[in-house]
């Protein structure tokens, strides 16, 4: 006689956005509660359901796409079905998209929970066209299958009472997931040894097996701390290498088999053809396996000239404006050393206008980038850039931070967090600095315009590219030696493209834009104020000067010039990348301190002094060289550990150094 | 509609023989000027300029090149009865539409960046023309002003993305 059960525990589980919520708030009306995971910052809402004499408690899992533990909220997920043991999940699956879905289904069933489908959105699929036979869906998996539409409540209470159902029986009824018999026979191998520990106490056995052929880190590390895991972590390095040399790589051949599966399964049960949607049949275009990168790049070169050549009256008119008010200012003090210090031409006017003339730049860059965002065409530009990044050694997620990177490294820095794997996070982080930031585009650009003319765009954007390479190449050093290591897979949803916002892009422009005049107003008017004060003091009567090259700055400039003589860089040039330690923005308003002039002048005067080879090395050396002291503090934080902090900053210089010094060695090489 | 795909080949052509023509002329203007090679312009001269004015831009013409396999790609698609063709006449129609837009943003910058100084009371030494714009009425412009009427053949997604 079946036991009758007053209590019933249920979780929900299903990928994002398959109406997961909507079941959960139709069944628990007001009796939930939302609280946190103990430890982690994730939502957890629970509730409870009454049917007939049954209390029904259900919990809602964070939205997952697999249960491979690659983030938090599957680990949550993961772990509650494991410990929490609920006596039934209800797995939520998208009707309208079968083949995404039911690899969550599929691990579900290896991991032995008892589960009931609600096939939910229904509607949506028979909308596109799709037929699906439930009752074939259901002997295909072996687990019961109820069709729902969450928002009109249908099939909601046949859900319930197929959940008590489940509950209240002993069997387990899903199929065993068997995999191609060259993978079988060493999922059966792992078994044997697992079952001779204390390891088969605690958790299914053949779920352990294929978890450690994926090589779960969370798995490996938990079953290490079990009686007798040492040994069965001591074969599985063995049987991975015999799996490596004869067939691949494990979790590839795992994830293509369940995939072969679910098409299998698909092909059986479901019929009709799926009608494309408008941004399913972009999708296509914008993916295209050939296509797809260079449009990304064609987005990407559109959106630097629109900044660039759209920007370039506002900037000029800024420029001349500061020059103007320096001018008008002079003697307004009274007092010589004061009045020279902040209007003079080595003034702080000066520099603190040759970087706020950039303001447009910045503002209609971080605008065109808004646009994009908010288009929904970001997400797939980071799908699209994935499979280069994971052979050049870097996780799809760092898409994120890397594009991020183009307005402020420290903001990036953070985002790395979304990257769970924690090798693939520190590579990341090291190698994010080397992404052009707004501040070292304001250098780049006021120098580009005067050497490379109307082709600055471009000579920037290959200072932007020159970054990536770098990127991807300190990546594949680190991959290869002390971060060794594959990047773990990369899993997005894409939202639906829709027209962007302008008001949505103004708001995010000011909220970047606005950090810029912060800076502005802190730290680099502080540095500039620094590098007046030392540049109007004489080094050896410690009196005002109005000749630079007798100041302490000079002095300080020429006693670093010998390590730079290769580089052919003059004592400015070596005090403004010093200063550029503070923030990179002050480069370019100390060199307009430096040499004497204002945001116009300074590149026309470089360019009487360098020649576009020359000045480009610099470029590659400031683009290259030690992250700003913000950046080095973030480092610092998201890695907790100085080595890597000062590996960051110590390898940056280096690789400046030799960038700098092969521009001059190939440009003079080829012309002269 | 049909006659949308004669000339979705047509644009097709011409951006990726404009796209050829600027890396040529980005080619022999940047990296070999030492050759002496004439620069190519395929247009009408009109006020001491080419209409289109394919001015020397090699990354320019590389990214007009794109434009055009993407069309080739609807086209291709389309003889194929493919129903994705309709997903890169889209794209290939945005794009064509963004580059119009930003030869008009140059040519309106250029105009604003000679004449700003006039605010002050400055004189203005050399007054815009346009043989004197760095880009002109480029390919941008005028191949987008052909590729404009592909609106029609895609303005279903374009409702469909943008309701109302």
């Amino acid at each position: 006689m079946a036991t009758i059960r007053k209590f019933i525990k249920v979780a929900l589980a299903g990928n994002p956005n398959v109406g997961k919520s909507v079941i959960f708030n139709n069944l628990t009306g007001s009796r939930q509660h939302v609280g946190n995971w103990p430890g982690k910052t994730v939502d957890k809402k629970e509730g409870f359901h009454r049917y007939k004499d049954k209390e029904i408690y259900i919990v809602d899992l964070p939205g997952t796409y697999s249960l491979t533990a690659l983030s938090v909220e599957e680990v949550i997920a993961r772990e509650y079905i494991i410990y929490e043991k609920p006596d039934v999940v209800i797995n939520i699956v998208d009707a309208s998209n079968l083949e995404r879905n039911l690899y969550l289904t599929l691990q579900l069933m290896e991991l032995g929970a008892k589960i009931v489908v609600a096939l939910n959105k229904m509607d949506l699929a028979e909308k596109e066209g799709l037929i699906i036979d439930v009752d074939r869906l259901e002997n295909e998996l072996g687990i019961p299958i109820i069709p729902t539409v969450a928002p009109k409540k249908i099939g909601l209470d046949k859900l319930i009472k197929k959940t008590v159902e489940v509950a209240e029986s002993h069997k387990y009824s899903g199929k065993i997931i068997r995999y191609p018999s060259e993978i079988e026979k060493y999922i059966r191998l792992l078994e044997s040894i697992i079952s001779e520990t204390e390891i088969k106490r605690i958790y299914r056995v053949r779920w352990v097996a294929v978890k450690l052929l994926e090589n779960d880190s969370d798995v490996i590390e938990k079953i290490s701390k079990v009686e007798g895991g040492e040994k069965v972590l001591e074969k599985l390095s063995e049987i991975r290498r015999d799996i490596e040399n004869k067939l691949g790589d494990p979790e590839i051949l795992i994830a293509d088999a369940r995939y072969e599966l679910i098409k299998d399964i698909i092909s059986k049960t479901v019929k009709g053809v799926k009608k494309l949607t408008a941004s399913d049949l972009i999708d296509h275009a914008i993916l295209d396996k050939y296509l797809g990168i260079p449009i990304f790049l064609t987005i990407l070169w559109w959106m630097f000239q629109f900044a660039f050549i759209g920007s370039a009256p506002f900037c000029d008119f800024l420029g001349d404006l500061f020059v103007y008010i320096g001018t008008s200012l002079e003697g307004l003090t009274g007092i010589p050393y004061i009045d020279y210090l902040l209007f003079g031409e080595y003034g702080i006017i000066q520099g603190l206008g040759a970087i706020l003339s950039f303001v447009p730049l910045i503002m209609m860059l971080y605008f065109a980038l808004a646009l994009f965002e908010d288009s929904g065409y970001m997400s797939r530009a980071a799908f699209v850039m994935d499979r280069p990044m994971k052979k050049l050694g870097l996780s799809g997620r760092t898409i994120v931070p890397m594009i991020m990177g183009l307005g402020c490294n420290v903001p990036a820095i953070y985002a790395t967090r979304i990257i769970p794997d924690e090798r693939d996070r520190l590579v990341a982080i090291l190698t994010n600095p080397l992404i052009t930031c707004g501040a070292r585009l304001v250098l780049f650009s006021a120098i580009a315009a005067a050497f490379f003319g109307p082709f600055a765009g471009d000579a920037v954007l290959s200072l932007y590219l020159l970054g990536y390479v770098m990127v991807f190449l300190v990546a594949i050093v680190l991959r290869n030696t002390i971060l060794r290591g594959r990047p773990s897979p990369f899993v997005i949803e894409f939202p639906v493209y829709q027209k962007p916002s302008f008001k949505v892009a103004v708001v995010r422009m000011w909220d970047r834009g606005s950090l810029f005049f912060k800076k502005a107003g802190s730290v680099i008017l502080i540095g500039l104020l620094v590098i007046g004060l030392l540049t109007i003091t004489d080094a050896s009567t410690f009196m005002f000067t109005d000749n630079p090259e007798t100041s302490i700055i000079s002095a300080i400039g020429r006693f670093f010039q010998p390590i730079f003589v290769p580089l052919g860089w003059d004592w400015r040039l070596i005090v403004a990348a010093i200063f550029g330690f503070v923030a990179k923005e002050i480069v370019l308003g100390a060199s307009a301190m430096l040499y004497g002039v204002g945001e116009a002048e300074i590149a026309d005067m470089m360019a009487s002094m360098y020649d576009p080879i020359d000045i480009f090395g610099y470029l590659t050396f400031i683009q290259l060289y030690i992250p700003c002291i913000v950046t080095i503090a973030a480092i610092k934080q998201e890695t907790g550990s100085w080595r890597w902090t000062i590996f960051a900053v110590v390898y940056g210089i280096i690789l400046a150094y030799i960038v700098n010094w092969l521009v001059l060695i190939i440009g003079h090489g080829i012309f002269g | 509609m049909k006659i949308v795909y004669p000339v979705t080949i047509v644009i097709s052509f011409l951006y990726i023989l404009y796209g050829l023509i600027q890396v040529y002329n980005g080619f022999v203007e940047w990296w070999l000027p030492w050759t002496g090679l004439e620069k190519i312009q395929l247009g009408v001269k009109l006020a001491g300029t080419y209409i289109p004015n394919s001015f020397p831009e090699p990354f320019s013409g590389i990214f007009l090149i794109v434009i055009g396999l993407v069309f080739l790609k609807a086209t291709y698609l389309y003889f194929k009865r493919d129903e994705k063709y309709r997903g890169y006449l889209l794209v290939g129609w945005i794009l064509a539409i963004m580059m119009l837009v930003l030869n008009v943003v140059v040519i309106l910058a250029d105009i604003l960046d000679t004449y700003y100084p006039l605010l002050w009371g400055e004189e203005v030494e050399e007054g815009w023309t346009l043989a004197g714009d760095a880009w002109g009425i480029a390919p941008h412009l005028v191949i987008g002003v052909i590729a404009s009427p592909i609106y029609f053949a895609v303005k279903d997604l374009i409702r469909e993305l943008i309701p109302g």
